[in-house]
């Protein structure tokens, strides 16, 4: 009998299947059920974290690609060769899963390369997408080596090298109109966005902290993947960073500062107010303290030291852009946004799958200089491509049924809305009629010849679905009584002559005047 | 013409017929609250100290989320309405940020959502020379439709005839760099919850200051990017040929 190898569960593929399941979840409903069902959005917050963290976040931390391919092709600081690919790795990485978490933002995720044959040169977002687009597939050139290295395709490979220094510079440039353009974005909105975030100033300040967030990226990375595939640091080259970091974090702290005073802004900064505490935290964490960890050669020389440093340099960036398009936006809005578990769920679920992608991708490419394809002792993967389709169906499996049966959980509790009984599609239609705020029935006073009292009613006398209250106001009737001349002004004279009620009750349009008892009731 | 809506919120007995009007000519569910603004009320009456108001879309001169859509699904159309074209549409909401206004709504409901708003019924009514409907039905004249600039001059008039009646300053006419929807008051606009601080300059111009920069952007720093380059490559390869030469001389000695 074949014996069946399941796949070994460590606490983090545990911890991996779990999230992904969520997110599977999460993503069933955000596209069967609309935005609304997945997640906290609304017509007064109309962007949350998909935007605030995995767009505005993810482009942000993957500006490493594009800093790391200047230093070594344009200014030729050829000692951080040896980490350009696995940034250029994580940069390609990185907007890969932006795109992909946009089709979860967009409403309409199909019409995603729309921008590319429907233009508005005056759109922020249209510039944004036109560059994201470009410098992805710059990055996709960039990666290509290492794909072309690994299967031997010597004459492609050499074209690429032959062609790397436009290839870095178009990455520059579209990188840096795309960085700083993400801040554009909210340059249109100076009375909603908080004065402690908000300047004109922000595509310069969203440019400059990507390169700080970028650096940090690379630093992290490269620490974390040394960790894991037991390879040496590169060390020397990543404590030069630290130093550009410095230089890079005064940087903004001096724009930060300039502009809040032009401003006048500089006063919020210790009211006391959420926006203040976010504020301060994020000033602290993201730039005042790593500027002084860097700036001590004990610790910037170090590598745990570097690697806090740059920890604390990331947490700041993810705060910042998360204040500006979240702590920053509520007050205005009039409405506190915090994301569903399904919104959480969906990006903990990409950020997830970069952490993975680039893992087999640094497993299975020459992503690090001294690094050869692993042979004989690859670790079983989670879901492991075309080794094991047993394992492939038993994990697939597993994850199938928890997410139908909380499919289905989901669903039994929702009343379907198709099903409405007639009585209640009987009530919403009075509540229509309802709905229409009518004034309350006119008496008329008793004429001295008059056969009864007359009463009217507009509820008869208005189609809800089609109310048209110029058929009668103001040419033939007043509205305020004092002008209308309470009853007075209607008498049967008139009537009879088709004026006033006459003009509809003529016989033809509806009954005659002459039908007394219809309008006169005997008392 | 310019095509506009006066609302004369002294006028206004909320009937809400505009609302139901509205309803019926775009179609929207008739049971959905017309007290609030939503992608199933495109106008809505609110009560605020005992004023009803009128909401809908403004209809800037210079929209901001004109200029903010990209791929051009809204469009300020000649006749003074901003329409939108659900068919361009990607739904980055991107709109609804925008609006300094936060008038657009979203069809957070439905797995293919839409932007709505109010059109001027521009497809339905403007398009034939016909008046909005909301317009249409008002029995009592408080929202009236016409050319933006004889209503100006109307609302003037108003405010001079009747300078009891109403507080001096019609709202939509500077706001955003001036809005084809105005608004008369008898009470000030900021206790009825109108964003009194909105800059008079159109807010494209905000964006487009430095969008209008990125020619330069991109020309000065590809000639630096390349100048650089050139500068340090041509520098080691100077360097690189002294070393060369002063090995040669060695061997030659």
């Amino acid at each position: 009998m074949k014996e069946i190898k399941l796949p070994k569960i460590t606490f983090w593929r545990a911890v991996l299947v779990i999230i992904w399941t969520m997110g599977l979840y999460a993503t069933i409903i955000r596209f069967t059920k609309g935005l609304g069902a997945a997640t906290n959005l609304s017509d007064q917050f109309p962007w949350g974290i998909w935007i605030g963290f995995d767009i505005l976040v993810g482009v942000g931390l993957a500006a490493g690609g594009f800093v790391i391919t200047a230093i070594v092709y344009i200014f030729n600081i050829k000692d951080f060769k040896s980490i350009s690919r696995p940034t250029v790795l994580t940069a390609f990485l990185g907007y890969l899963l932006v795109i992909g978490a946009l089709l979860f933002d967009l409403g309409l995720p199909y019409n995603v390369w729309h921008p590319i044959i429907m233009w508005n040169p005056h759109s922020v977002m249209f510039e944004v997408g036109w560059c994201v687009m470009l410098y992805t597939t710059v990055l996709f050139l960039e990666f290509s080596p290492l794909v072309l290295e690994r299967f031997g395709f010597k004459k492609p490979l050499a074209f690429m090298r032959s062609i790397i220094l436009p290839l870095v510079i178009l990455g520059v440039l579209f990188s840096t109109l795309h960085q700083s353009s993400l801040g554009t974005l909210y340059v249109i909105v100076p009375d909603k966005l908080h004065p402690l975030w908000y300047t004109g100033m922000l595509p310069l300040l969203f440019f400059i902290s990507a390169i700080g967030g970028g650096l940090a990226m690379v630093i992290f990375e490269s620490y974390t993947s040394s960790r894991a595939f037991g390879k040496e640091l590169e060390f020397s080259v990543l404590a030069q960073l630290g130093r550009i970091l410095v230089v890079v974090l005064f940087l903004l702290l001096f724009i930060r500062y300039k502009t809040l005073s032009a401003n006048h802004a500089l006063q919020y900064i210790f009211d006391g107010s959420k926006e203040s505490i976010y504020f301060l935290v994020e000033i602290l964490i993201g730039i005042i303290i790593p500027i002084i960890l860097f700036l001590i050669p004990r610790i910037r020389n170090n590598k745990a030291g570097l690697f806090l440093g740059s920890v604390f340099v990331l947490i700041g960036f993810i705060m910042n852009r998360l204040n500006v398009s979240i702590t920053g936006m509520a007050r205005s809005s009039g409405v506190n946004y915090f994301p569903t578990w399904m919104e959480i769920a969906i990006t903990a679920s990409i950020v997830s799958a970069g952490f993975v992608i680039f893992r087999y991708a640094s497993k299975y490419l020459p992503v690090f200089p001294e690094h050869k394809p692993a042979a004989g002792k690859v670790e079983a993967p989670l879901i492991a491509a075309g080794r094991s389709g047993s394992r492939v169906i038993w994990v697939l499996g597993s994850l199938l049924l928890i997410v139908s049966v909380g499919l289905a959980l989901e669903f039994s509790s929702i009343p379907k809305t198709a099903d409405v009984p007639e009585e209640q599609i009987e009530s919403i239609n009075k509540v229509t009629a309802t709905e229409l705020e009518l004034p309350a029935p006119i008496e008329f006073e008793k004429g001295e010849d008059s056969p009864g009292l007359v009463t009217f009613t507009h509820e008869t006398h208005v189609d809800p679905d089609n109310p048209n209250c110029t058929g009668c106001h103001t040419s033939m009737f007043k509205i305020k009584p004092e002008k209308a001349g309470a009853a007075g002004s209607v008498n049967m004279e008139k009537l009879y002559e088709q004026e006033q009620c006459g003009k509809c009750h003529n016989g033809n349009d509806s009954f005659s005047v002459d039908e007394c008892e219809f309008c006169h009731y005997a008392e | 013409m310019n095509a506009a809506i006066l609302n004369d919120m002294t006028k206004c007995i909320g009937c809400k017929a505009c609302t139901l009007a509205c309803k019926e000519i775009n179609g929207l569910p008739k049971d959905a609250p017309s007290d609030v603004l939503s992608s199933k009320s495109w106008t809505a009456i609110e009560q605020k100290k005992g004023i009803n108001i009128k909401r809908q879309c403004m209809h800037c001169n210079e929209p901001a989320c004109v200029s903010a859509c990209p791929v051009g699904a809204l469009t300020k159309t000649e006749t003074g309405a901003v329409t939108y074209d659900a068919k361009k549409c990607m739904g980055c909401r991107y709109c609804l940020i925008s609006c300094p206004f936060s008038l657009p709504t979203y069809e957070w409901d439905k797995p293919l959502p839409k932007v709505t708003k109010c059109i001027l019924c521009y497809d339905n009514a403007l398009k034939k020379g016909e008046q909005p409907a909301c317009t249409r039905v008002c029995p009592t004249g408080a929202t009236k439709f016409g050319d933006r600039d004889e209503l100006i001059q109307e609302a003037k008039d108003r405010i001079a005839k009747n300078p009891d009646r109403y507080v001096n300053h019609i709202y939509g006419l500077t706001e955003a760099g001036g809005t084809s929807v105005i608004y008369l008051s008898s009470v000030p606009f900021a206790e009825l919850g109108f964003p009194v601080d909105r800059q008079d300059e159109a807010y494209p111009k905000l964006t487009w200051k430095v969008l209008s920069q990125i020619p330069n952007i991109v020309s000065t720093s590809g000639i630096l990017l390349l100048g650089t380059w050139w500068i340090i490559n041509r520098r080691i390869k100077l360097e690189n040929n002294e070393n060369n030469s002063d090995d040669e001389s060695v061997i030659n000695s």
